[in-house]
């Protein structure tokens, strides 16, 4: 910052209360430069809560969340198969309190963005001059006929949000006899987590596997006609489980009638637009949306489902002061149909990169040059891993997906190609757990 | 309100071009995995904060011209100019390396002396605290991450540099590895 000379800077920010830097003067005593509130608690709100403090202790941040332990989506389908302990993936927020953040345990049920305040339902009301909402999703289980949120807490579980439908589902697996169909209906893109339903097929195999259920069947059936890391899903299967419709992994595409309209709890059968399957264990992911505090709001203006959000700080596009990170958002290269995957490492790289331009604008500062990235692994068996990994930067105000950055695990190797050595995937299924733990410290601790 | 200034000195002090304020988001994204201040908490991957500029440099280069083989890095790093990752060479090296000392027994540890005295000692020091562009601080730094790079040397499906490395660590035997990384994994100086 040549440009810049500091000793004015400083002299600039004495003089002028921080508030009025931001477009609604909300922060009170000067000790405090501005109030931001952080709804959701999950790897974007919690990264973006740390950070902020991180990048200045100037700022008052709240954080409001309902639950007191928060439990990882990723790496949860190792739960299902009985690989990892759910306790493996759960951390508190007293980490995050280290830092000074305030965690309040409640229900956001109100946002007044003429007033800049959030109310709960435990009566509580806070006053904002920033507002971060990470929201995770909503399930709309009226797209699938038959389907309810009560159904899915009871019998048709979708796990995907870890925790109770998890072990919920863990157990039905254990319950499926040998010989038993395990369905896993993959709603219409974009959804959270989209390797997950395919590691989870695997987890589910790998399970079968070990616990000589050789005959169990695993079906997909999708609403998509591809999906991610589809050459490193299909080689491991081949190679691990046996794929097609007489291996254990049976995939279904879209085209191929593949979408699960209807169900019926009772005979645990899906039925698609021409066909019905009937199922031992039927888990089926219903389509979602932004969470609900955002669509409130009227911000899932993308499809009538996703958060529209500036490149360069992850600021709303429909709404001055509110920034929307993690699944709720929409946000990449989406004429290049590289729009940003809806994955823990993504919100947290969001959540840094709308800590940065809100610091920067409450200290009058220039915007930082942005950045995001994105680093996913898939486990689907304990020696055998991959990822992906995302670059995306900002070019005239635009997300640009920087292809030379990013990128699947090998398929094969070599002229003539041959299949990658196993010690690339044993080395990035122990990434896996690496990563896991240093996300989880990086957003929490 | 001085408090308050102080904290956007301290957060501003960082660096003084926009260069600079670009690497402190950069380094960002690399806290993801390698931890704040490049201190991991995952054992599968290592601490970097602390370690020389020239051999972060270095080896980030040779992933991004597919001189050294990596499973997930040298796709990561190829998105990066030459001089982004020189900056963040620098950004990391002036962290404070942080070993943690991990336990081991008392037998380990004296075949581990004798195995790298022979073997390691000359290139990364008896405590493994004397680093170079080539040899890396390895003095409390993560076994697990350890034996997964040990283990990248011995394969030969695995394309590493560094011929002494690779013929040093191919002439070890099985029983002779953990010993060696739980030996420089347990020092704390």
């Amino acid at each position: 910052m040549p440009a810049y000379d500091r000793r004015a800077f400083i002299k600039a920010l004495s003089a002028a209360p921080a508030a009025s830097i931001l477009s609604i003067s909300n922060a009170h005593a000067a000790k405090v430069k501005a109030r931001v509130v952080v709804v959701g608690g999950g790897y974007g709100g919690a990264t973006a809560a740390k950070y902020l403090r991180l990048l200045d202790p100037g700022i008052e941040v709240t954080l409001i969340e309902r639950e007191t332990v928060y439990t990882s989506c990723p790496l949860s389908n190792e739960v299902v198969s009985g690989e990892r302990a759910i306790e493996t993936l759960q951390v508190g927020y007293k980490g995050i309190q280290k830092h000074g953040v305030r965690v309040v345990h409640d229900e956001v049920t109100a946002i007044d963005p003429a007033k800049k305040s959030v109310t709960t339902a435990g009566g509580q009301n806070f006053v904002y001059d920033a507002l971060i909402l990470s929201p995770g999703v909503e399930f709309n289980y009226g797209a699938v006929q038959g389907l309810s949120k009560e159904l899915a807490e009871s019998r048709l579980p979708h796990a995907w949000k870890a925790g109770p439908q998890t072990l919920l589902l863990k157990r039905q697996l254990e319950a499926m006899p040998d010989g038993g169909r395990f369905i896993i209906a993959v709603p219409k893109g974009p959804f959270r987590c989209p390797p997950g339903p395919y590691e989870r097929a695997a987890q589910v195999a790998h399970y079968c596997k070990q616990h000589g259920k050789n005959k169990a069947k695993i079906l997909i059936l999708d609403a998509n006609d591809s999906f991610s890391k589809k050459p490193l899903f299909e080689q491991a299967w081949k190679a691990l489980y046996g794929y097609g419709p007489d291996g254990m992994i049976e995939w279904v595409s879209g085209a191929n009638d593949g979408k699960v309209e209807r169900v019926d709890p009772d005979s645990l059968t899906c039925h698609t637009g021409f066909g019905e399957h009937n199922g031992d264990v039927v888990n089926i992911i219903p389509p979602h949306s932004a969470g609900k505090v955002a669509r409130d709001l009227g911000l899932a203006t993308f499809k009538n489902a996703w958060c529209e959000v500036k490149p360069e700080s992850m600021e709303a596009t429909g709404q001055k002061d509110i920034y929307v990170i993690g699944d709720s958002c929409v946000g990449g290269d989406l004429a290049t149909n590289n729009a940003f995957p809806k994955s823990a490492h993504m919100a947290m790289s969001q959540a840094k990169m709308a800590a940065a331009a809100l610091v920067a604008k409450i200290n009058g500062l220039p915007l930082p040059v942005p950045v995001y990235t994105n680093t996913c692994y898939s486990v689907v068996a304990p020696d055998w891993g991959f990822s992906v990994v995302h670059l995306y930067r900002v070019e005239n105000g635009q997300w640009v997906y920087i292809k030379s950055g990013s990128g699947i695990s090998p398929v094969t190797l070599g002229t003539p190609p041959k299949p990658v050595p196993r010690i690339y995937r044993r080395l990035e299924a122990q990434y896996a757990e690496g990563w896991l733990r240093n996300v989880l410290a990086d957003a929490f601790g | 309100m001085r408090k308050g200034v102080m904290a956007v000195v301290l957060f501003w002090a960082a660096g003084t071009t926009m260069a600079d304020i670009n690497v402190d988001t950069l380094a960002r994204t690399c806290n993801n995995c390698h931890g704040l201040n490049g201190v991991s908490a995952g054992a599968t991957m290592p601490s970097i904060g602390g370690l020389p500029k020239g051999y972060l440099s270095k080896i980030m280069k040779e992933w991004k011209y597919d001189k050294r083989a990596a499973a997930t890095m040298n796709r990561i790093v190829k998105g990066f100019s030459d001089d982004e990752i020189d900056a963040l060479a620098a950004y990391f090296s002036k962290r404070r390396w942080l070993p943690v000392a991990q336990k081991t027994s008392a037998v380990q540890l004296k075949l581990g002396k004798s195995v790298i005295r022979e073997n390691c000692e000359d290139c990364h020091g008896t405590y493994g605290n004397d680093p170079d562009i080539d040899a890396p601080r390895i003095d409390g730094q993560s076994t697990e991450y350890m034996a997964l790079e040990l283990e990248k040397y011995r394969d030969e499906a695995f394309d590493m540099p560094h011929r002494k490395m690779k013929k040093t660590i191919r002439r070890l035997k099985d029983g002779e590895v953990t010993p060696v990384v739980d030996y420089y994994g347990a020092q704390k100086r």
